[in-house]
């Protein structure tokens, strides 16, 4: 009963923490997914830059990419837990001339809620892909 | 009780070994696809049917700037290859102007195992990720 008692204490420890990695792990592996098809998507897109309005359109498009799958989503459900479109960091890559050449999607913030602890995850997962879609300077976003 | 507890702790290891290892390779896993995924859209958009361009896509691989085993390594060993069908892909061409995809491949992403190996699991699991994107337009093949 005595040994039961010790180990019980060092068991129950290792197990709890053990579902703590285990979580943030699990919310770590679904976010590098998220901040990849975000970044797929934004390689991809028309970079309309007509005014700074359109700038931050596109952007948010990209954040409701990584966030709920869908560029324009319907049902506002995120992919990951507790996922804000404010947590994602979208940056563009300019040559001289002001011309995407690549995008960086990160996330920023994040709290991972496990057992005992919040973990914040900051600028971790992200990604940076070329940038392959159309450059339109003076286009206006729909 | 000896006994008990050996047995015990062993089912604990493997416990642990399978959220802590586990959940590590298959992070390590994603990390190194969304690498190759980039790395491979990024290369083909280089492509431009002479010499230097297949120089360049070699350039850019090497240049992107993603990393795994939760974003604190860089990718080593990158194979890029070329291949003017998409069937037979070779590193160094002598045909640049028939090069109409590119492939990447990660092949030494090389997760140690901590809680596993102690239970019979080997010393380090390699992931290896690849993939291939066609130029004009780029696209992801594989």
């Amino acid at each position: 009963m005595i040994e039961l008692a010790l180990s019980a204490g060092v068991m129950v420890s290792c197990l709890a923490g053990t579902f703590q990695f285990g979580y943030t792990f699990y919310i770590y592996n679904q976010l590098v997914t998220a901040v990849g098809n975000g970044g797929r998507y934004a390689a991809m897109r028309t970079y309309r830059a007509g005014s700074e309005v359109d700038l931050e359109k596109g952007r948010a498009a990209i954040r409701n990419m990584v966030v709920y799958g869908d560029a324009k989503p319907n049902e506002l459900t995120p992919v990951v837990v507790n996922l804000h479109p404010d947590q994602v960091e979208v940056e563009w890559v300019k040559d001289k001339t002001g011309a995407p050449t690549a995008v960086h999607v990160a996330i920023r913030k994040y709290p991972v809620n496990a057992l005992f602890r919040t973990i914040y995850l900051d600028g971790r997962p992200g990604v940076e892909f070329p940038f392959l879609g159309r450059y339109a300077p003076a286009e206006r976003e729909p | 009780m000896l006994i008990a507890m050996s047995v015990t702790m062993l089912l604990l290891l493997a416990v642990m070994g399978l959220a802590f290892d586990v959940g590590r390779i298959y992070i390590a896993r994603n990390e190194a696809q969304v690498f190759t995924d980039a790395a491979a859209m990024t290369a083909a958009s280089k492509l431009d049917g002479t010499k230097a361009g297949l120089d360049r896509a070699r350039d850019a691989v090497a240049k992107v700037p993603m990393r795994w085993n939760l974003g604190t390594e860089e990718f080593h060993g990158v194979i890029v290859e070329f291949s003017a069908d998409g069937s037979k892909w070779e590193r160094d061409p002598r045909d640049a102007a028939s090069v109409t995809a590119v492939r990447v491949t990660a092949p030494q992403n090389s997760v140690e195992i901590t809680f596993l190996r102690a239970v019979g699991g080997p010393n380090n699991f390699v992931v290896p990720a690849h993939a291939a994107a066609m130029a004009n337009p780029v696209r992801l093949t594989e």
